[in-house]
Parts: structure tokens; sequence; C-alpha cells
């Protein structure tokens, strides 16, 4: 009978429309702006989902309409001839007033939500300041004391307070699954804020630049840690210490690891240096990390899967080097003055408790700080997995890697893409490797 | 019906058409120059399409990927979809108005002339690798020196500043043509509706242009001269681009929509057999939304920080427009009800239109809602809303008018079985490559990245949206088949190629240079149908011409044209052929090219460069005032 059919209609329907709706919510689609997952997101959502409905209306009414209109009235043989009408004014105003009134009902919420979301954070939130820089992100705790890049912790059940800042040009800081966006606006300050629900801690986002910032814009991207309390508080503890190696930061497991480190021994400790515990075995070396969010925990769409350049932009590396990098050889490399013109690293990135060229400090920095490199599971603006080969050729020729990069291209021989010249002297492979050895060991 | 009637252009030969000042033939020009645009535009975006069609693919780097969207939205904007407008502005305007040619008829050479020597400037680089690379908003401060030292945002600046003079010196030609040389009793209230819209885009572009030329002088100032505008190291706001360029920017998404809805109005009347549903609404909401269009635009810029207060006024402003825009769908579609329609192939794209710009429109009012636009902006769900309304609004309608005024222009139709395949595929094709770009944006993917990873749950919206453009590109082919077949090798086609309403029908296809042999007494809004057919023009109102005006016109009661003579036996004035406005043009680019040189250290060159450029730029102007127009 069709009629049941019919009637069953109408369910079978709402059953597809949920089965797609759930299928957009689960791991298939994990940049979702559909989520629940923060206050912003959970307003935002409420309103959209009003929008799509009226929305679904008029579209079904419109072009139901308009069918039905161009079927009922296609020209047959023999029909009469149309029947003028120039017009009619209770429908017109009909037309009018109907749009009208469903704008009305859209625009109660909006301005209700506008209001709410761009209130003042709450007192107490957590502050965050994002800087954006061509193409990377910085991200500042400055409460806390920790300044890090292109990977951000936040404890899961806080406000947390961005305040967005560029460096260069315009940048827009977004996270989909979290909140909409916010453009950072040279010479001003925007204020994002939201709260991630209390029960996701745990869990990575995927963020995204999108406002276009030049040839990398592509490229900026971020990755959100939402932690625990707890260990987001373990987290800042060693975050906020100097690197690992460094004179003020030295502890015997670097004296163990780097044996022979040139002045090691009559180094002061820092009080904050340490408070990491003192040991000499390298299991231990994951202790001394503090809190880092654990690889097995990251899902696939979070971990960059960017695939080295090839063809005319290929870097080539001789990987059988780097087992055998030497970190103390590296830092040699990059702290020392004599190799400032092969190395010039400390010129633009801050390692925390090194002699850095002029007294750089945070804001002076024009590339990301490097104090807990090693902590980090992303690199170069979040495109490339952190990884002794990837890191090898980005040092190596980071314009090759990324189209546009302002960090140099550093290997002796290399094209630099930008100036379209070669680089007579520069690193070889050998210290490159020593190099990546180092900035591992930045736990 | 009448016989065929086709008066062949009495003058042939390249320097005839180089030095006319024939509207006619200036549209003609409009209209193939814009279209090998349109599909340079498309070219650029099958390439983005190609590289975007699978995650981290490395056909195009990602430096000639920002050239081509930049220059994909430059060409669809300034180069195709403008000038196809403008095409129709030159031919039909004074078709429809009853006149014999636009009020200035060298100004409408000149404008055309700047038009593609500015579009050959702004295009060239791409060839070079040099193209501009800013997009097509050109936000500061990524287009100042300090960001983008290279020639590709010069390129830009001085383009886009060329291509502002031939649309400002077109819409006063225009608007003088419509206010002061239309026929006998064609009062306001009773031109065609194309001419209705036209009148508008004509005011939105002398009010919006002004603005991006400030914006654009600026920028071309920091970039040659050293001031500091944009110069965020001196403390430049750099909102200060945003809120020019939009001011300009929204109006002119008016620009390009409101005249493919000026010719739906006149195709699907013909088709229907009835006249446009409530003519006067249908004016006045046009007017609406072209003055409304000036009061929105900071919804381009929800994202920027401006404040709830700032926020919430543009987010009620945008919703308003809706009402307007509104009105006009159901309008149509009240003109189709009741209707005998005939599904020619330029009826099914002014259906077309109907339907996808309704989607662009819902899309519309989902972002007027600042916190539901924060999570679409800049993502690809905005990409899908603005092709609903270009695309499906804009394109359609300009497809439905060249099918529909082919016949006039060139004395045949074009053909149907080809057009209805055009139509299919292009409708199919179209939300193939379009629908899904709403899924990938709310689904977080952002706009102009050259590339994005795997497994982010973009892949299959984007290999739909590439496969819908391969589509799209055979249906264009097809299009660009039957449009160059259909010239010399279509049905012929009677004057009265579809049984229309309005005056353009009323005289030989292609029309004689002088258009009208007498010019006509209009007495009510579809003149033809009062001749031809009297009972579907029943019913509305008629009145008398003014009598003076008549006699000063030395105008006749609405009749068909047939007979065929030159001006010269009918003693109509014509103006004479002229190559000076080309000539002033050519001074214009030339005087803006020189500066090039300014940053490639040759200073003397860009000096002699500019100032041969003004010389005869100055020295044409001057021989061109002096010269009589007949």
């Amino acid at each position: 009978m069709p009629g049941k059919y019919l009637r069953r209609l109408p369910t079978a329907l709402v059953v597809a429309v949920a089965a797609l709706a759930l299928a957009a919510c689960g791991d298939q689609y994990p940049n979702s702006t559909f989520t629940h997952l923060t206050d912003l997101n959970t307003a935002t959502d409420a309103l959209w989902n009003r929008l799509l409905l009226f929305g679904t209306v008029v579209f079904v009414f419109v072009e139901v309409l308009l069918l039905v209109t161009i079927f009922k009235f296609r020209q047959r043989p023999g029909s009469p001839a149309p029947k003028q009408v120039h017009g009619n004014a209770v429908l017109e105003i009909t037309w009018t007033a109907i749009p009208a009134l469903i704008l009305v009902m859209i625009a109660i919420p909006t301005v209700k939500t506008i209001f709410k979301t761009q209130a003042k954070a709450a007192t107490g939130s957590l502050q965050v300041e994002v800087i954006g820089h061509q193409w990377w992100w910085e991200f500042r705790y400055p409460e806390l004391g920790v300044t890090t890049a292109n990977e951000l912790y936040i404890p899961a059940g806080r406000t947390v307070n961005f305040a967005l800042k560029t460096k260069d040009v315009l940048h827009s800081f977004w996270t989909p699954n979290l909140g909409g966006k916010r453009d950072l606006i040279s010479n001003k300050t925007n204020y994002l804020w939201y709260t991630p629900n209390a029960d996701i801690a745990d869990q990575v986002f995927n963020g995204f630049c999108t406002e276009y910032c030049g040839s990398s814009h592509a490229n900026m991207r971020f990755h959100v840690y939402t932690v625990s309390e707890g260990d987001f508080g373990k987290w800042v503890d060693h975050q906020k210490t100097a690197a690992l190696g460094s004179p003020v930061a030295a502890t015997p497991v670097m004296a163990a690891s780097m044996p022979g480190m040139p002045g090691m021994a009559g180094m002061k400790h820092d009080a904050k240096g340490a408070a990491a515990p003192a040991s000499n075995t390298a299991s231990n070396m994951a202790a001394d990390s503090g809190y880092v969010f654990p690889l097995n925990k990251i899902p696939a769409h979070a971990i960059p899967s960017t695939p080295l350049p090839t063809g005319e932009r290929e870097v080539k590396f001789d990987d059988t080097l780097l087992p055998n990098g030497n970190a103390v050889a590296g830092r040699e490399l990059i702290t020392s003055m004599a190799n400032l013109g092969k190395a010039p690293c400390l010129t633009c990135h801050i390692v925390k408790g090194e002699m850095t060229m002029m007294g750089l400090t945070d804001d002076a920095a024009s590339g990301p700080n490097l104090t807990h490199f090693g902590t980090r599971h992303t690199l170069a603006g979040g495109i490339y997995a952190s990884d002794a080969k990837i890191l090898a050729r980005w040092l190596k020729n980071a314009r090759m890697m990324k189209p546009g990069s302002i960090m140099p291209t550093l290997g002796t021989g290399e094209l630099d893409p930008q100036s379209g010249k070669k680089l007579a002297a520069g690193l070889d492979d050998r210290q490159i490797a020593d190099i990546v050895a180092y900035l591992m060991t930045l736990k | 019906m009448a016989t065929y009637a086709s008066s062949a252009p009495e003058q042939t030969g390249i320097w005839s058409w180089i030095t006319t000042v024939d509207h006619k033939r200036i549209g003609t020009m409009y209209l193939f120059t814009a279209l090998f645009f349109f599909l340079f535009g498309g070219l650029e975006a099958g390439l983005i399409r190609l590289q975007l069609a699978q995650p981290n693919q490395a056909i195009i780097s990602a430096e000639m990927y920002n050239q081509l969207f930049t220059m994909h939205g430059t060409t669809m904007v300034f180069l195709a979809v403008m000038p196809l407008s403008a095409a129709f502005f030159n031919y039909l305007i004074p078709l429809q108005i009853g006149a014999r040619d636009v009020a200035f008829p060298r100004l409408n050479a000149f404008s055309y002339w700047v038009y593609l020597l500015g579009a050959v400037f702004i295009t060239f680089p791409i060839f070079f690798h040099v193209a501009p690379n800013g997009g097509w908003f050109g936000y500061a401060p990524l287009t100042t020196n300090q960001f983008s030292p290279g020639a590709n945002i010069d390129f830009w600046v001085m383009g886009l500043q060329i291509l502002g003079i031939s649309s400002l010196a077109a819409a006063f030609n225009f608007i003088t043509t419509i206010i002061n040389m239309r026929a006998p009793g064609m009062t306001l209230m009773r031109m065609p509706m194309f001419t209705w819209m036209s009148f508008v885009v004509q005011f939105l572009l002398i009010l919006a242009f002004p603005a991006i030329t400030i914006a654009l002088v600026f920028l071309l100032f920091d970039r040659f001269f050293g001031t500091s505008f944009y110069d965020i190291a001196k403390g430049a706001d750099p909102l200060l681009w945003q809120h020019l360029f939009w001011v300009f920017g929204h109006p002119e998404v008016y620009i390009l929509i409101l005249p493919a809805f000026g010719l739906v109005s006149e195709i699907l009347p013909t088709f229907s057999k009835k006249a446009l549903f409530g003519y006067n609404v249908m004016v006045y909401s046009g007017i609406m939304i072209g003055f409304l269009g000036f009061g929105v635009w900071a919804h381009h810029m929800f994202a920027v920080g401006m404040g709830a207060v700032a926020d919430t006024l543009f987010s009620m402003a945008t919703m308003l427009i809706a009402i307007p825009t509104g009105v006009k769908i159901f309008n149509w579609i009240a003109t189709l009800w009741g209707g005998q329609i005939r599904f020619v192939a330029a009826m099914k794209f002014a259906i077309g239109l109907v339907g996808l710009f309704t989607i662009g429109g819902i899309s519309g009012v989902m972002h007027s809602s600042p916190p539901a636009d924060l999570q679409q902006t800049d993502t690809y769900f905005v990409v899908a809303h603005f092709h609903y309304v270009l695309f499906g609004g804009s394109m359609m309608g300009i497809f439905g008018g060249i099918y529909f005024y082919f016949p006039k222009m060139f004395g045949r139709y074009m053909d149907e079985a080809l057009g209805t395949w055009h139509f299919w595929l292009t409708f199919i094709a179209m939300n193939l490559t379009f629908f899904p770009m709403h899924f990938s944006g709310l689904l977080g993917m952002p706009r102009r990245i050259y590339t994005y990873d795997a497994g982010q749950g973009w892949e299959k919206f984007n290999l739909a949206s590439s496969l819908g453009t391969l589509l799209l590109t055979i249906a264009t082919a097809i299009f660009v088949i039957n449009f160059l077949k259909s010239r010399k090798g279509g049905l012929p086609a009677p004057q009265d190629a579809w049984g229309a309403a309005t005056l353009e029908w009323s005289i030989p296809s292609p029309p004689p240079e002088y258009n009208f042999a007498r010019i006509p007494i209009v007495t009510s809004r579809s003149p033809l149908w009062d001749i031809k057919h009297p009972e579907m023009s029943s019913g509305a109102a008629h009145a008398d011409a003014d009598p003076v005006q008549v006699a000063s016109a030395n105008a006749v009661p609405m009749r068909e044209e047939t007979e065929h003579h030159t001006a010269a036996e009918l003693g109509i004035p014509m103006p004479l052929n002229t190559v000076k406005p080309l000539l002033t043009a050519l001074g214009i680019v030339i005087m803006f090219s020189g500066l090039m040189f300014i940053h490639l250290d040759h200073f003397a060159l860009a000096m002699a460069v500019s100032l041969s450029g003004a010389a005869l730029l100055i020295g044409s102007l001057y021989a061109w005032l002096f010269s009589p127009l007949e």
C-alpha cells in the first residue's frame, strides 16, 4: 500500500538527516564547526541551527514554488492566452512582510549572541597572547612566563582569553572545533575568549590562519591541546625553565649526555632550572621534560602529513649522519660567535638560558622561541611532524620546504629560491646533523 | 512576424572597428573582449581546482597559486562580469529607450579602449610570473612595499586605477543617456526593467568607485612616493584600507548582479507571455538594494573586531537587504505564474538564475549574523555563497541575456539544442562545483590556501568541486562553439525574434547604425505588444506622450521598422569615426606604465615614458575636443 510508505517517508527523512548530522560530528570531519566543545561554539551553533532551519524552509518553499510554477504553466498546445496581471498589492506586501518577520526571528538571537560572546572575558581567565608572524604562531602566557610556538596548551574547563596581535601583516586565529575566528590586526589588539568543556581534556584540535597573509598562508597552522589542570600545571612548570644544556640550566643530565661541554662544571644553577630533578640516565629524560602531550593520544588528523618537497624543490640530505649527530657540537655551532655567519640561529631565535645576539627579547625575536623545541610535536608552522629527517632538511633549506619562508637557507651549495643564488658558505650535512641532535635534546 | 530584416554594417574592416563610435559596435567589442577574459578567468579557476583536487599536491607552486586566485577574482569581477554587463549597457540602453546612440559616443569608445588596455596591463604579467598576488581585495599591509616589494602589486594598483577610469566614464555617459535621450513618452516608469537596473548600477558605479580610487591612490603613493597611509611601522591602521575597499566592494556586488536581474526581468515576461509582475515594486526594490548596498560594507569585516555595536548595526542593515531581494524573487515567480512558459535556452538560464540566486541569498543571510559568520568567513562556505550569487546569479543572467539578444545583435538565433546542453551541463556542473564548498567550509577548510593536508575531512568535497569545474569547462566549450558557429550559420531571426514587448525588437536585426529611422512615441511599458499583441498589454496604464516633446523630437507613432536605408538617405547625422578616444586611452595607460620603471630604479626612463604618455593623452584629448562630433 503506497500510503503506508508515504507515511513513513518523513520518519525516514529525519533518520537520514540525523545520520548525516551524526556523521558530520564523527572522526570523518575532524575540523567541523558544528561542535559543542566550548561555550562559544555552543552559542554559535545554536544560532547556526536557527539559520539553517529558516534557510531550509525558505529554500524548500521557493524552489518548490518555482518548480511547480514552471511545470504547471509550461506552454501546451491550445492553452488559453495568459491573463495579464500587473501586480497585486496584498501579495507583494505579504512577501515583503513574511521575510521581514523571519529576519526578526534571526536578528533577536543574533544580537543576544553578539553581546554575550563579545563581552569582556571573566576575571581569572587564563591569559594567552597570540602573536601572528609570517607564517607561524607565537603563543605567550604572560602571567606564567612561558613562550612557545605553533602548539597551544590550554586547561579544559577554564576560560582562556586570547589577546590577538600580529608582528607583520594581518592573520586570523581559527580553531574550527572550538569557536569562531578573530583577525590579528597590525597596531591593534583583538580579544577572543572561550571555555573548553571540562570533559575534553587530552584532545587535540587543528588551528588555521584564515586571513590571506602571503606566500605560505596555507602553511600557517597550529594545534591546540586541551589538558587537565594538573597536566597544565606540570607543563607550565617545565616550559618556564631555561633550556637544557644552557649555562643557567646545566644539569648532570647534560653533563652526562654532553661530555666535555666547556665551562659546564662551574655553572650556577638557576633557581627555576634547578627545579628539574637531577638525573644522569637517558631514560629519565622524559621526566625532565615535564608534561608533554602524549604522542599516542594525538589522532592522525592532528599529525601533519605534508610530504617533503620533490622535484626542483627537493632538499637532499644524508640521513645516515643523523644517528651520530653530536648535540654538544650542535650547541657550540649555534651559540658561538665564531659561527655566526654559518649558523646565525640566535639572531632570530631565543633559547632561554643561552646567550643571544644583542640580548634578544621575545618582542624582538623574529623566529619561534626554541627553548623547549624538543617537546613539540610539529615544526615550521605546524605543517611538518617533528622528526630528525624533516628537521635536517628544514635547517638545510627552509625556503624550499616552505615557500616564502623568512628562515634563511643554511646548507652549503643550496639554492635559495628567493634570491635565486646558491649559498657559498653555510653548513655541511654533518654540522646540520649536530644541530638537529642539539635541538632534539631541548626537551 | 516581419521578414528577415538585416542591415549589414555599412563599414567593414578592422580600421572601422578601431575608430567606431557606434554604441552597438562598441557593445559587440565589449562582448567579445569580456568573453575572452571570462574564458581566461575560467582557465585560472581550472588550474586552482586542479591543484586542490587532492590534498598535498604540488602541481602549482604557492607563488603561482596566489597569483592565480588573485587574478581569478580580479579577472572575473573587473574584466569579465562587469564588461559583460557593459556590453549589454552599450548595446541595449539606446535601443531600449529609443535613442540613436549614447549621449557621448566618443567617450563611449574611450571607455572601451581604456578597459581593453587596462585589462591587458593587469593580465599580461601572469605570463612572466609577476601577476598581482595580494588577493582581489588587496589588503594592506600585505600589499605595501614592506611585505610585497615586487612589481606584482604595482600592476594591480595601476591596472585597477585604469579600469576605474573606464567604468566611471561609462557610468556618466549612461546616466546622461538615460536621463536625456529617452523617446517621447518614455517616462522613467515606462523604461524597460533592464534599463532601470542599469540606471541604478551607473549610480552605484559613480558612488562606489571613488572609494576604491582613494584607497588605491593612497597605496600607489605609499608604494611609489614614500607616503605612509598603510605603513604599520609608522602606526597606520590597516582597517583604513578595509573600510575604503568594502565601501566600494559591497556595492560592487550589486554592480555585478543588478544588470543580470534586469536581463532576467526582460526574459521571463517574454517567454511567459505575461507582463512583469509588480513593475513598480521591481523598480523600487532595485533602487532599495542599491541604496542599502552602501550601508552594509562592514559585514565583510565581522572578524576584525569592530565591537559589538558596530557588528550589530551592520548585521541588521545586511539582513534588511534580504527583503527587497526576496521581493524580486517572488515577483519573478509571480510573473511566471499563469503564463505560457516556453523553455528556450534563454528562459532556462533566466529560471536558473531565480533558483540558484536564491541559494546564494539564503547563505548570505546566514553570514549576516556575526557570531555565525565568524565560523564562516574566510572559509569555503563564503566561496560557495558568492559563487551562487555571481555564477548562479550574474553569469546565468548574462548567459540568458546572450541567448536572448544574440538574434538582435547578429540577426541569427543561437542553436537551441546546443543551448540546452550548455544550460543543463552548466546547471549540474555549477552545483557540483560550488555546493560541496558549503560543506568543506563549515567543516573547517580556509580559503586562499594553495594546499591542504590529507585526512582533514575535505577530500571528497574538493574532488567533487574539481570534477564540477571540469564539467563546467565542457559546458563552456559548448557555449563558445555555439556562439561562434551561430554568428554566421545560425537560423536567421526575424527582427522581433521572440515576441518581446520593448522597442529594441521593433527595428531590424542587426539594427542599422542609426537604430531608429524615426523616433517612436511611447505610450506604455510594452510598446511593441501594444501594436502586435494588444491583448497582452491590456490592463497596463497608457497615457499619451507630452506633445511638446513629441514635436521637438519629430517622432512618429510606435511601429515596426523594416525598411532599409542608409543614414544619409534618411538625413540622419551620424557621429564621425575617430581614433582619438583610442589614442587618449593609450596615453593614460602609457602614463601609468611609466611609473613601473621607478621600482626598477630607472627614474629617468620612468619620467620619459610617463611624460610621453601624458603628452599623448593631452594631445589626443585636445584634438578630440576640438574636432566636431558629426
